[in-house]
């Protein structure tokens, strides 16, 4: 909201400049954006929070710097309707006293449309509203005043009464925006006997709207309720001024102050007459209310020590009535323009607010109690995994591409309101984000780009899952002391089984893998106890011409894969080493291999491979394996004799497989 | 050429001599049998007989500590097995390494602080419903703080949570006061992506729950929160505020770092950055919950935020784009 400093001033003495009263008010809690000097005024603009409708206007300010500063405003605020002896009669009908608790019109004729004194359109200017005419601008002068929104009907164009009642399905109305709305029941609207000329609190119909030819009006100043003006407000897409109050809750007594302030500017700027009564459906609205209050809770609740003085004084000083100033017990009786107070803690709020937060100490209260639990502590470990591994860490914005969902996109999950229209699903994978960050180093001329993320990915029906993903793309660095390469499957292969070491899930398998993000020839996915945690692979998609590899894993599933290592006797004892070499089909997996030598010597051995090439001379289908064998035992060092036996019957195992010895 | 020069010659030759096979050349050089010194010992017999005692005592003696030098010499270049030059200069073979995301580091950091002070860590959906997020905490629908959270919504009705809120409603539905916890989190609202705007960001909130918490006690701890963040000089400011479900609210701001407080672009001249939003717990929610006799406070914080200032980063998107040049600035991670 913006005000006029020298505006301000008129209902209170200010004894700073104007930001010394930014701070002031920041003290209390109303935050100053901006103050900017203009010509001969000081305009701020201040951020008000939405539960203070009551200091949207010039007075509102006016009374919380008052109540800081222990001064009186300058005017009082008091009004009586005019009475009129004139037999001008206006019909007034409000269908629900809940839906408006307050309606008043008043007629006046004799009106000259001209343009508005310079005060006034000076001011409205400073606060961001353009100048129409005299009688539109005082509606807003006095909006912005006195923070009750006002509204001018042509007389003439009115049929019949007033009606305050709820549209009826299927009606429209013409704004004065001149656009079509379509109202529903929902919607609260001022009717004649045709049919809408306003939208209740929002803003005024074509039709009955003022033009330079206007000489009767109708002022209506009123209550409505706030949660229907904000429903109507968010569903027909119009936020003005008024509804901004309105749906922040309007003052009930302010109701018949603003229409008498608006009908004296009335008189003096536009020539105006009453011309009949003044309609008002709750002249005596009830315009207080009592909160329960006990002095000694203040302090509890503010570990502060403030006096009981100080804090009745406090009270007062806001315009609330404290009944009793003795016991600890009190009431609190509160004008009709706070709202926004109901119960004991917000009065606390208010008596701390001005006895200054910065007189509330310091405590910090240490306490036995002992964590109990940290639920992402598998978070954090698996990410220093990934860092160690060489991988950088990235956060990405999950809404992603319908492309990147199944092929059905039946599990997609779509977003009302998507940030980009483009982008409208929650991410089923951490992958297409990944792959941007990937685009972007390699453009940014990165060689390699290791990325990682964990976060949440989201599929219909299911409950959202904590996923761990990685992509490697691009060359490996060239340097002094190695050629560089392009990275390949077994780069992301060695980083998954380095992975799934580090964070302990030891029982798994390598599985064919069938997913739409993975070239199915480059892609295995990792079971462990019967279930896949995870995949990786040659990711479906070039990003800058080159191969990108990437993996993706379910933490929980992961999780629950984990398994304690048991602790193995070492060997004193160096190991005895032979090298195999076979000639084999180009096609046997090495997988193969190793599940048929595991376990199946005497000796205990470890099985390397250590040398894999394809040449003409050995045939074109056919590939050159080395193994190496590490034979130790825990007791002593081996002999070549004690190995003989099993070197013997490996050979038998591997050319059972079509396996021939190399010398 | 005289005894002496001679001596000092073969001395510093010795001494110069890097490998066996140059000290074994200077020893036949001088001390060999057509050596230099040698021809001197030698050339000795025609001088003329008053002055042979004393030349050849001399000349005894030169040959004597040479000997003796060529021998530790040789000693010494046995056991300092003297290596090739190499240019030590080269860059390491260095493993790879990575780097943790500035905004998982700061978010750490600070879970670490809360854990030190005895918090607890939970964890919750990202998609919540409408009671979760905004009913339970006292935001009715038709409430305009509804204003202060943009939300995106999903098709079947649901939504992004626009807080970590809904995590302590989920807690206390589970565990009875009194508590500490915190929750860390991913938060969504919808608003513009520019430098200062993002429509996801991380979430701190932290909810203490216990009897006789007072407004001291939540100011005095977040205090020591910015302390631990900002170093022990930061000075900290608490000002009124509003959020529906806190009832006194307060925010509290630090002092600039970059000014001091003068005004500089970073807090917008204004001197102070605003940090953390906080108040005693709403006295509704705690009723509603059936722990109408404990009270407590919360507050929250976006991580984002709090990195931007402590790193001096001007532009928010650059946490979302993940570029390595922008990542490897932060890889002194704590991990």
């Amino acid at each position: 909201m913006i005000v006029n400093y020298n505006w301000l001033s008129e209902w209170v003495d200010i004894n700073y400049s104007a930001e010394e009263l930014a701070e002031v008010l920041a003290k209390i809690g109303i935050e100053v954006e901006e103050v900017e000097k203009t010509h001969k005024d000081t305009i701020l603009k201040i951020d008000i929070t939405p539960n203070r409708g009551d200091l949207l206007s010039v007075i509102g300010l006016a009374r919380e710097i008052a109540a800081k500063t222990g001064k009186k405003l300058k005017k009082r605020i008091e009004y009586k309707l005019p009475k009129v002896k004139k037999e001008q009669k206006i019909n007034v009908t409000v269908e629900s006293n809940e839906d408006c608790p307050r309606y008043t019109a008043s007629p006046l004729n004799n009106i000259k449309i001209s343009n508005s004194p310079n005060f006034i359109t000076e001011r409205l200017e400073k606060c961001g509203i353009r100048p129409l005419n005299n009688v539109v601008d005082i509606t807003n002068y006095v909006l912005l005043e006195t923070g009750q929104p006002l509204h001018a009907f042509d007389f003439d164009e009115i049929g019949g009464g007033i009606i305050v009642r709820r549209a009826k399905n299927g009606e429209n109305i013409v704004t004065l925006e001149e656009t079509d709305k379509k109202l529903s029941k929902e919607d609260l609207i001022i009717a004649d006997n045709s049919g809408p000329i306003a939208i209740a609190g929002i803003m005024g119909g074509f039709e009955s709207g003022i033009t330079e030819d206007t000489e009767k009006i109708i002022l209506e100043s009123a209550f409505f309720k706030p949660s229907l003006i904000r429903e109507s407000s968010r569903r027909l897409k119009i936020s003005t001024e008024s509804s901004y109050r309105f749906e922040r809750t309007a003052d009930m007594y302010m109701v018949g102050y603003a229409a008498c302030y608006a009908i004296k500017l009335l008189e003096k700027y536009a020539n105006g007459k009453i011309m009949g009564k003044i309609v008002d459906t709750n002249p005596n609205p009830k315009i207080s209310k009592k909160i329960p209050f006990s002095y000694s809770k203040v302090n509890e609740l503010l570990g502060i020590t403030i006096e009981k003085k100080k804090s009745i004084s406090i009270l007062e000083n806001l315009g609330f009535t404290v009944s009793n100033k003795t016991g600890d017990k009190s009431e609190v009786l509160i004008p009709s323009h706070r709202n926004d107070l109901t119960i004991e803690e917000d009065l606390i709020e208010e008596i701390g607010r001005f006895a200054g937060y910065d007189n509330i100490p310091l405590r910090f209260r240490y306490s036995n109690h002992k964590p109990i639990w940290v639920e992402n502590r598998e978070i954090v470990e698996i990410k220093k995994i990934m860092v160690c591994l060489g991988f950088w860490e990235a956060i990405n914005i999950p809404f992603i591409e319908p492309y990147w969902s199944s092929p059905e996109k039946t599990e997609a999950v779509y977003l009302e309101n998507p940030m980009w229209s483009e982008k409208g699903i929650l991410r089923n994978s951490l992958i297409p984000g990944l792959l941007e960050n990937v685009k972007r180093n390699l453009n940014r001329g990165e060689e390699i780009v290791r990325i990682f993320e964990v976060g949440r990915v989201f599929t219909k029906g299911k409950e959202e899952e904590e996923n761990v993903g990685g992509v490697i793309g691009g060359y490996t660095l060239k340097n002094w002391y190695e050629n560089d390469r392009e990275v390949d499957f077994y780069d992301i292969k060695g980083v998954v089984e380095a992975f799934l070491e580090e964070i302990k899930v030891l029982d798994y398998s390598f599985q064919n893998c069938k997913n739409p993000l993975y070239l199915e020839e480059r892609a295995l996915s990792v079971v462990s106890g019967g279930k896949a945690c995870g995949t990786f692979g040659l990711i479906n998609q070039e990003v800058c011409k080159s191969n990108v590899f990437g993996f993706e894993f379910c933490i929980k599933k992961l999780i629950n894969s984990k398994k304690e290592k048991r602790f193995r006797k070492t060997s004193v004892f160096p190991p005895l080493k032979r090298d195999i070499s076979i000639i084999i089909e180009k096609t046997a997996p090495f997988e193969k291999i190793q599940t048929l030598l595991d376990h199946s010597t005497k000796q205990k051995a470890r099985i390397k491979l250590i040398d894999v090439y394809h040449a003409e001379r050995i045939g074109k289908d056919k590939k050159s394996m080395t193994i190496r064998l590490e034979f130790y035992n825990p007791k002593k060092t081996l002999t070549d004799d004690e190995i003989e036996g099993d070197i013997k019957l490996i050979t038998k195992k591997l050319e059972s497989i079509g396996a021939v010895l190399r010398e | 050429m005289d005894l002496e020069s001679l001596g000092k010659e073969v001395q510093l030759a010795i001494q110069k001599a890097a490998s066996l096979d140059e000290v074994e050349s200077l020893r036949i050089k001088y001390l060999g049998k057509k050596g230099e010194l040698t021809k001197v010992l030698h050339s000795i017999g025609k001088l003329p007989a008053n002055e042979r005692p004393k030349a050849g005592k001399l000349a005894n003696k030169l040959k004597n500590e040479l000997g003796e030098l060529i021998k530790e010499k040789k000693e010494e270049i046995k056991t300092h097995k003297s290596l090739p030059w190499e240019d030590l200069s080269l860059p390491g073979r260095r493993p790879n390494v990575g780097g943790l995301h500035p905004l998982s580091i700061l978010s750490h950091e600070i879970q670490e602080i809360f854990i030190k002070m005895g918090f607890s860590v939970v964890t919750g959906p990202e998609i919540e419903t409408e009671y979760y997020n905004f009913t339970a905490l006292n935001t009715p629908k038709d409430h305009p703080a509804r204003d202060m959270h943009d939300t995106f919504y999903l098709k079947d009705g649901r939504l992004l949570r626009t807080h970590t809120s809904p995590v302590q409603i989920r807690t206390l539905e589970k565990h009875s006061p009194p508590l500490r916890i915190i929750s860390p989190g991913r938060c969504y609202r919808v608003d513009t992506f520019d430098p200062i705007h993002s429509p996801t960001f991380t979430q701190i909130e932290g909810l203490w729950i216990d009897k006789n918490i007072s407004m001291a006690d939540l100011f005095g701890t977040l205090d020591l929160l910015a302390k631990s963040i900002f170093g022990k000089d930061v000075k900290t400011e608490f000002f009124p505020s509003y959020f529906p479900f806190t009832e006194p609210s307060a925010e509290m701001w630090i002092q600039c770092p970059f000014c001091k407080g003068k005004g500089c672009s970073v807090c917008k001249r204004r001197g102070r950055i605003e940090t953390v939003g906080a108040g005693m717990v709403h006295p509704n929610i705690l009723e509603s919950l059936g722990y109408g006799e404990f009270n407590g406070f919360a507050f929250g914080m976006g991580i984002d935020r709090i990195a931007m200032t402590k790193y001096d980063i001007d532009d928010i998107r650059l946490f979302f784009q993940n570029e390595l040049q922008f990542l490897r600035q932060f890889d002194d991670s704590k991990l």
